[in-house]
């Protein structure tokens, strides 16, 4: 049984706030709730810097995916959902497993929102991989076949994204990944439970309850150590994509039913704090608590603990609140006509409790009331009672204003790349992944002599890691993968408008200030480079222990370096995600890695610059791109 | 010949949307047929099997739902000169149902479609070049000879590969039906994109032609091209569009 990873302070919270011990229930969903992973305990307040709002905005950051105008079709305003998370610390312990449950995840976030998921993107950061028999190479060639399995088997393309190598990460590699959605607008579901929803149904759906994931957001939120790495292989999730690739097809089936029905449901994702997390929020968010009966979830297995049921983090399930009059024939198209029994052992739809109108949270299995608390208290006093404020002074971010012109520079003259790309190794295995290279747009560095001569030891053939991920399933693709700068989607038959997607990061800026003013900038040109309009950024800011102000001034740099730029241009951060506890066995954090991906608007898909056989419109042809 | 084409869906395919959508845009009457309500099948008149991971590719692709009961439809519309078309995972399901080449028994496969050379997922845009004379199959009949299809090639198993004798059988059937251009991605015996029956009436074909439906889909799309106009993907559609009219 793993431990609870709850401070001493917080642990006192918790008596202060019951008036009595925590059950252990109680105690684990604490420790999963008020988890980094959770709470944004350490980051919450820097992350308000960053500019959140703006005319395309739909759907803000809060919910689990954000939205934001794409344009309008036969009188339909249409929404592109995007979110974007990390998933490094289960892909360095098991990386297949932890890479494919992260691109299950976070379509999921999408999916939630009511949409369509259309395509992803994967950024990628190893550790030193030129010997192709290392550990390291062992973990980057799982990470890579993770993201392919799993994506390819749902069926959404992957578009875009970029992939590095360095030594900084061999200790803790970065799996980020980004997905997107399209959606009318006027069908947007929430991840709240809906207004004068008290009594309704909250229906669990999808993979029945394991004892896998057990721990995984308060894992995520502590630094890896070498000693656990068995014990931890039990906090990562199992992925199911052949499960997802149909709970998918049948939601998708459900979004329909509701709107012919006109009914407003909610509708959120399992991620960290599995059952109860999920549902706390759901109601929570809406004003509401929740009666849950853990005897009616579908188990795996006999006799597991009430709190595993409660907060193991087991893949592929949703939660949907419904009002009861609908509730018997969304079962049936999930059970029957989408046979869940069938697809995967004890898959199913099934009610599990119902929200109630007193704001508790309320879980029961057998004839005992495991956990009853303020629902509030359990997903919002976190934030407002513990913030981690530090004097300011004993923040290292020191950016280096006297360079001007270091912003986008890799900074080889401070003598303090510890991290630094050893170019004449030969240590990059892949050679960074878009074309920027070759076209040497305006903008980033030209890396392709540093990516020169690179091996690709991890492979056993030449080929890029990306081609073996699906680009053009679901037929909606413009640009593919690496065609360009940025991956293109037409994603409304028989509509003109495209969406264009990019990823970047530059893990040898060593700057963190630079570091984020360069991933904002860098996506935003690899989007306009293809002849797209930017409308919007996600975000994920992967750094290592918020607990040292030196790793914490990293982050808190970065913050500040994504708002500058991004401030400057006018685009919002609609979604993100923050990975922290990042560094190395010695607790060195990792090279800062604030990666952004921008989504942009094309108002017609006959405009795209980029393609292989258009000489005169090649990608990155800063000429044809400017409109 | 003329009616109703059922797009088959297994648990697991991921392709059905965009074959449905472009069998619509060649004019076939065509709708989605989920393994739920499978018993439906024999009221249509044509199959088409589209891609993806049908039961997860369990044991290897195409072999789980080549027995399924959805297939024992497939197999009796086929033996009765139904028109059946499987694309990725369903040329998989096909060549694993043995209607594919045809030349054995049924569900005993003389070839298969296995593990890519490289021995992972391989996703490249291709041509295929018609490798057999039009008039050999409904498919075929109103491509032009040798002409060049774009198409995209997404799997990890792939590759034709047969025992030599089989491999003569094919070659000497003239099962062929396309053959990749400029060498096949995976290794594949023969360069071959797609296998062709005897009597011309079912083909498997590995790429995907209706993702290069559009011109939007094309790489490198013409200037000032309609975007949503049919591309070279859609031409594939044609011959099984005008024997079902």
């Amino acid at each position: 049984m793993p431990a609870v990873n709850l401070r001493p302070d917080e642990i006192e919270r918790i008596r202060t706030a019951l008036g009595r011990e925590p059950s252990t229930v109680e105690l684990h969903a604490f420790d999963a709730q008020w988890s980094e992973h959770c709470s944004y305990k350490s980051s919450r307040h820097f992350l308000k810097r960053l500019p959140v709002t703006g005319e395309n905005v739909v759907v803000g950051v809060g919910q689990d995916a954000g939205i934001v105008h794409l344009g309008t079709h036969d009188g339909e305003r249409y929404g592109i959902v995007i979110a974007h998370e990390s998933h490094n610390h289960p892909s360095q312990v098991v990386p297949f497993e932890g890479a494919a449950t992260g691109v299950g995840g976070i379509v999921r976030d999408v999916l939630c929102m009511g949409a369509e998921v259309i395509g992803l993107a994967d950024a990628l950061r190893f550790g030193d991989t030129s010997d192709p028999r290392s550990l390291q190479s062992s973990i980057a060639e799982g990470i890579v076949e993770g993201v392919a399995a799993y994506g390819n088997a749902i069926g959404v393309p992957n578009i875009a994204g970029d992939a590095y190598a360095l030594p900084g990460f061999d200790d803790n590699c970065l799996v980020n990944v980004i997905a997107m959605g399209i959606v009318k607008e006027s069908e947007i579901i929430n991840s709240y439970a809906p207004r004068g929803s008290a009594g309704w149904d909250l229906v669990l759906v999808g993979k029945a309850t394991d004892p896998s994931g057990f721990g995984g957001a308060s894992f995520s939120s502590v630094a890896l150590d070498a000693d656990d790495a068995e014990a931890n292989k039990g906090a990562v999730q199992v992925p199911d994509p052949f499960l997802k690739n149909v709970l998918m097809r049948a939601s998708y089936r459900v979004f329909a039913y509701l709107r012919e029905n006109n009914v407003t449901a909610g509708f959120k994702d399992l991620g960290a704090g599995g059952i109860m997390g999920c549902s706390a929020e759901i109601c929570s968010a809406g004003g509401y608590g929740a009666i849950i009966d853990l005897d009616d979830v579908n188990v795996a297995v006999e006799g597991m603990p009430p709190e595993v049921i409660a907060v193991g983090e087991t893949q592929e399930r949703l939660i949907w609140v419904l009002p009861p009059h609908v509730t018997a024939d969304v079962l049936r198209i999930y059970n029957e006509e989408f046979t869940l029994p069938e697809i995967a052992r004890h898959a199913c739809a099934v009610v599990i409790g119902c929200v109630s109108n007193d704001k508790r949270y309320v879980l029961r299995h057998g004839r005992d009331i495991v956990m009853d608390v303020d629902i509030d208290f359990l997903t919002g006093t976190i934030r407002d009672e513990l913030p981690y404020d530090r004097p300011s002074t004993t923040l290292r971010y020191a950016r280096d204003d006297t360079k001007g012109t270091l912003r986008y520079a890799r900074d080889d003259t401070k003598g303090t790349l510890r991290y630094a790309r050893d170019d004449t190794k030969g240590t990059l295995p892949y050679a960074r992944d878009d074309k920027g290279g070759d076209s040497a747009a305006g903008g980033g560095e030209n890396l392709s002599s540093r990516a020169s001569g690179a091996k690709r030891p991890e492979s056993r053939d030449d080929s890029p890691h990306w081609e073996r991920y699906d680009t053009s399933v679901r037929g909606c693709t413009v640009l593919a993968r690496n065609v360009a700068e940025a991956g293109v989607l037409a994603p409304i038959p028989g509509s003109r408008l495209g969406v264009a997607l990019a990823v970047a990061g530059d893990p040898t800026i060593t700057d963190a200030y630079a570091a984020g003013e360069f991933a904002v900038r860098e996506a935003v040109r690899k989007v306009r480079s293809v002849g797209a309009r930017p409308i919007a950024l996600t975000d994920c800011l992967n750094f290592g222990n918020p607990n040292n102000p030196e790793h914490l001034g990293q982050l808190v740099a970065a913050i500040d370096g994504l708002a500058a730029a991004a401030t400057e241009l006018g685009l919002p951060f609609v979604s993100g995600n923050v990975s922290l506890y990042n560094a190395d066995a010695s607790g060195n954090a990792i090279p800062p890695s604030p990666i952004v991906a921008c989504v942009g608007v094309i108002d017609d898909v006959a405009m795209v610059v980029g393609g292989p056989s258009t000489s005169l419109r090649y990608a990155g042809d800063d000429k044809g791109g400017a409109r | 010949m003329s009616g109703r084409a059922a797009v088959l869906v297994f648990p697991g395919t991921n392709s059905e949307d965009e074959t449905l959508r472009m069998l619509h845009a060649v004019g076939v009457d065509a709708e989605l047929v989920h393994w739920s309500r499978g018993e439906s099948l024999p009221e249509y008149d044509a199959y088409v099997l589209p891609g993806g991971f049908a039961y997860e590719d369990r044991i290897r692709a195409g072999a789980i739902p080549a027995h399924d009961r959805m297939l024992d439809h497939v197999i009796d519309g086929a033996q009765r000169g139904k028109l059946v078309l499987g694309i990725c995972n369903g040329a998989q399901i096909l060549l694993e149902a043995g209607l594919v080449p045809g030349t054995g028994e049924v569900r005993r496969p003389t070839a298969a479609f296995t593990r890519n050379a490289q021995r992972h997922f391989v996703s490249k845009h291709v041509h295929v070049r018609l490798a057999v004379d039009p008039t050999r199959s409904p498919f075929t009949a109103l491509l032009e000879k040798n002409v060049l299809i774009p198409a995209w090639a997404s799997h990890g198993e792939g590759r034709l590969a047969a025992s030599d004798e089989h491999l003569r059988e094919i070659t000497g059937g003239a099962h062929v039906a396309f053959t990749y251009e400029g060498g096949a991605p995976n290794g594949a015996a023969l360069d071959c994109a797609a296998l062709v029956n005897k009597p011309g009436n079912v083909l498997a074909i590995m790429p995907h032609p209706e993702r290069d439906g559009w011109n939007f889909n094309h790489p490198g799309h013409a200037d000032g091209a309609d975007p949503l106009a049919p591309s070279g993907g859609a031409i594939f559609f044609g011959g099984f569009a005008a024997a079902l009219k």
